[in-house]
């Protein structure tokens, strides 16, 4: 017999767990911003070696399973004599991962950026920092932002890899009560409802921002 | 023919000459661009024109020859030699203004944050005093009350008269316009001619690449024609237009009125 | 470290071949389900349109570990018992499915609209209008999006070692929990996943050329 009980008793732990998934995905993102706009500027960059570590840096962490990537960085940075709390390495892993993609979003929304906005900047004598911050950026945001927002859509399901390194968010707290109570099936479906809600909320308010910034 | 001026010329260029991989596109180019007058480049596609307009303020870098603004050189430190450095080249880019034939305004600013923007950033006057000056640049082209919209809530002739009052805020001493109007419907081409008629009567230096031949003809101090990378010909309007000799210019012409069936 | 690779070397070689099995098998069927579900949204019954974007929505809001937990964990409390093996492909396959689905919309959606009248001009009949025009004219743009997402899947395959499917991650960490050595196998897991994802992605390329060359001849 499916047990709504089951759900509604344990709905309030899972969404305390919530909290981690967030926490992870949504710095996760962020961080990966950061990096990805570093990594877009050195995949931009007139230097060989630059454009070199920038298409490797991408290779890899969009080859390799971030699962992998969580337990290289959970089993080897304490080997090689980095000690970080497991929360705090499995955000930076995440954000690294998505720095690769964000980056190609980065990149992709600059090319979109018509030749002429740069020209007409170059025209009155702006110079480059003004260029980027005042010009190119905002620009490339607003053309990213769909694909932005698509990325932590993705990050909030990858977070749920972090149990893994023992981290308590929605699916490691989800596998306790369901051992627990002999429920899986009410439970995992919960969390998966839950990381739905969460999903669709993010999609929601994506739009609501898409349309804010709409000129 | 004959030169207008006597006094030094506001742009010249010496023996000019511009590749794209194998092909020549400016062919040892020679031209005065006369102080408070107004020059017209004209001539078929392809042929040069907007390529030399954008040598001017080394938007294009040519390979050889000089290129003066004010009887200083631009892009290279010495004819021939080192490319002069980012700085020096946006001090001289300041004094020269520049109108696209895309417009190129920045759509996620406002009209005022379009012409207030360099008025800021490069000009270094304060928020206030630019937004001032904007406003004074903006009432000149007949749009103080746009200020507020951004480049998406505008006409296309619209669009480019902001542009227009963007590169007039920044005072310059030479403006260069790449066909201004070929990107307007034909309704909208007025409006944005009549705001370049004013600044011509104003004695502002003007270069305009140009396919409006009413403009050139009835506007222009002197009309350039340009075909294959070469000069063909120079001279008043009336020099260019009714009295030229030269077999390409008078196919070129014949061509024009044929498909505009228009006297001027 | 030739010792461990002496030692587990058979079994990291059956973990690489279980790895490519599911990811090939997980990787067709979803295609096979996806372009199924397509078929049937664009042409079927009405009334099945919103239960399949529900569908699609649950499996594209969700992760993967997840459906895996509610199928392999969960099933068995509907009467669904399954091995980890098939439990794995048939999660795969249902994932898969979701974004193929979308992919091959999206492919529909992109064929030109003149391109059907024009054939209906001619008096073809609608099943042969999706057969022979909108059929190949969407999956020359869609190509490039499928693969990718078949690049994207090859990494998926890594959690099905969560439900204990004795692929190469799962090989890799037995590996771990009986030797206690980390750093080797941690890497040899990194660098092999690089290289496959490497290769099937160059192949994709390859596959994508191959397939949309007279659309690049023109330019």
């Amino acid at each position: 017999m499916f047990s709504f009980q089951t759900i509604f008793d344990n709905l309030p732990v899972l969404i305390g767990a919530a909290r981690y998934t967030l926490l992870i995905s949504v710095l996760g993102c962020a961080q990966g911003l950061l990096v990805g706009a570093v990594v877009c500027a050195g995949a931009l960059s007139r230097r060989v070696w630059l454009r070199r570590a920038a298409a490797l840096y991408v290779s890899f962490f969009r080859g390799v399973p971030l699962l992998i990537q969580l337990l290289v960085a959970f089993y080897l940075l304490p080997v090689i004599g980095i000690n970080v709390p497991a929360l705090v390495a499995a955000v930076l892993t995440v954000g690294l991962c998505a720095a690769a993609y964000l980056s190609e979003v980065l990149r992709g929304a600059l090319n979109a950026i018509p030749r002429g906005q740069a020209e007409a900047a170059a025209a009155i004598g702006m110079a480059p920092r003004d260029l980027w911050l005042r010009i190119l950026l905002p620009q490339a945001l607003k053309i990213g932002l769909p694909a932005i927002i698509n990325e932590l859509i993705l990050l909030v399901k990858a977070s749920s890899l972090v149990t893994v390194v023992g981290i308590v968010e929605i699916t490691r707290m989800s596998q306790s009560i369901a051992s627990a109570t002999y429920r899986p099936l009410e439970i995992y479906l919960a969390a998966a409802f839950l990381y739905l809600a969460i999903n669709l909320v993010i999609a929601q308010a994506g739009r609501l921002l898409e349309r804010r910034l709409a000129y | 023919m004959t030169t207008l001026s006597s006094s030094p010329a506001a742009a010249s260029m010496r023996k000019v000459n511009k590749y794209y991989g194998t092909f020549h596109a400016l062919r040892d180019v020679d031209l005065d661009i006369p102080p408070g007058k107004v020059t017209c480049l004209i001539g078929p596609s392809g042929s040069g024109k907007s390529t030399l307009l954008r040598c001017l303020n080394f938007l294009e870098d040519y390979d050889s020859g000089e290129v003066r603004i004010d009887d200083q050189l631009i892009g290279y430190e010495t004819p021939g030699g080192r490319r002069m450095s980012a700085r020096r080249l946006r001090e001289m880019r300041r004094d020269i203004g520049m109108v696209f034939q895309q417009f190129n305004l920045w759509p996620h600013m406002t009209a005022l944050q379009n012409v207030a923007e360099g008025l800021e950033r490069v000009r270094g006057f304060s928020r206030p005093e630019a937004e001032v000056r904007a406003r004074e640049a903006l009432a000149k082209v007949g749009l103080a009350d746009k200020e507020a919209n951004h480049p998406s809530r505008l006409s296309g002739g619209q669009q480019q008269r902001v542009a227009i009052a963007r590169a007039i805020a920044m005072q310059p001493r030479i403006m260069l316009f790449d066909e201004p109007t070929s990107a307007l419907d034909p309704e909208l081409v007025g409006e944005v001619l009549g705001v370049m008629k004013q600044l011509a009567s104003e004695g502002m230096t003007m270069v305009v690449v140009t396919h409006e031949m009413g403009f050139a003809a009835h506007v222009a101090d002197r009309v350039v024609f340009m075909e294959r990378g070469e000069i063909v010909a120079v001279g008043s309007p009336r020099e260019v237009f009714h009295d030229a000799a030269d077999p390409r210019l008078q196919s070129f012409l014949q061509g024009y009125r044929e498909r505009n069936s228009l006297e001027f | 470290m030739p010792d461990l690779l002496h030692r587990y070397g058979p079994d990291l070689l059956t973990g690489f071949g279980m790895t490519l099995f599911t990811w090939a098998l997980g990787t067709l069927l979803g295609f096979a389900l996806g372009f199924a579900i397509e078929l049937l949204r664009r042409f079927g019954p009405k009334r099945l349109a919103w239960p399949i974007r529900a569908y699609v929505e649950f499996i594209r809001g969700t992760p993967f570990l997840v459906q895996l937990f509610v199928l392999y964990y969960g099933g068995p409390l509907i009467g669904l018992r399954l091995d980890a093996l098939p439990a794995g492909v048939l999660g795969l396959t249902i994932y898969g499915s979701a974004y193929f689905t979308e992919i091959l919309r999206a492919g529909f959606d992109a064929v030109p609209k003149g391109q059907i009248e024009a054939a209906r001009a001619m008096g073809f009949t609608d099943g042969v209008i999706v057969r022979r025009i909108m059929v190949p004219v969407m999956m020359v743009s869609a190509l490039p999006a499928l693969v990718n997402f078949a690049i994207i899947l090859t990494k998926e395959t890594v959690i099905l070692s969560m439900i204990t499917v004795p692929e190469i991650m799962f090989q890799t960490q037995t590996m771990m929990s009986e030797t206690f050595a980390f750093v080797e196998p941690i890497l040899i897991l990194a660098l092999f996943f690089w290289g496959f994802v490497e290769v099937i992605s160059r192949l994709g390329r390859r596959l994508e050329r191959r397939f949309t060359h007279y659309l690049l001849e023109r330019s």
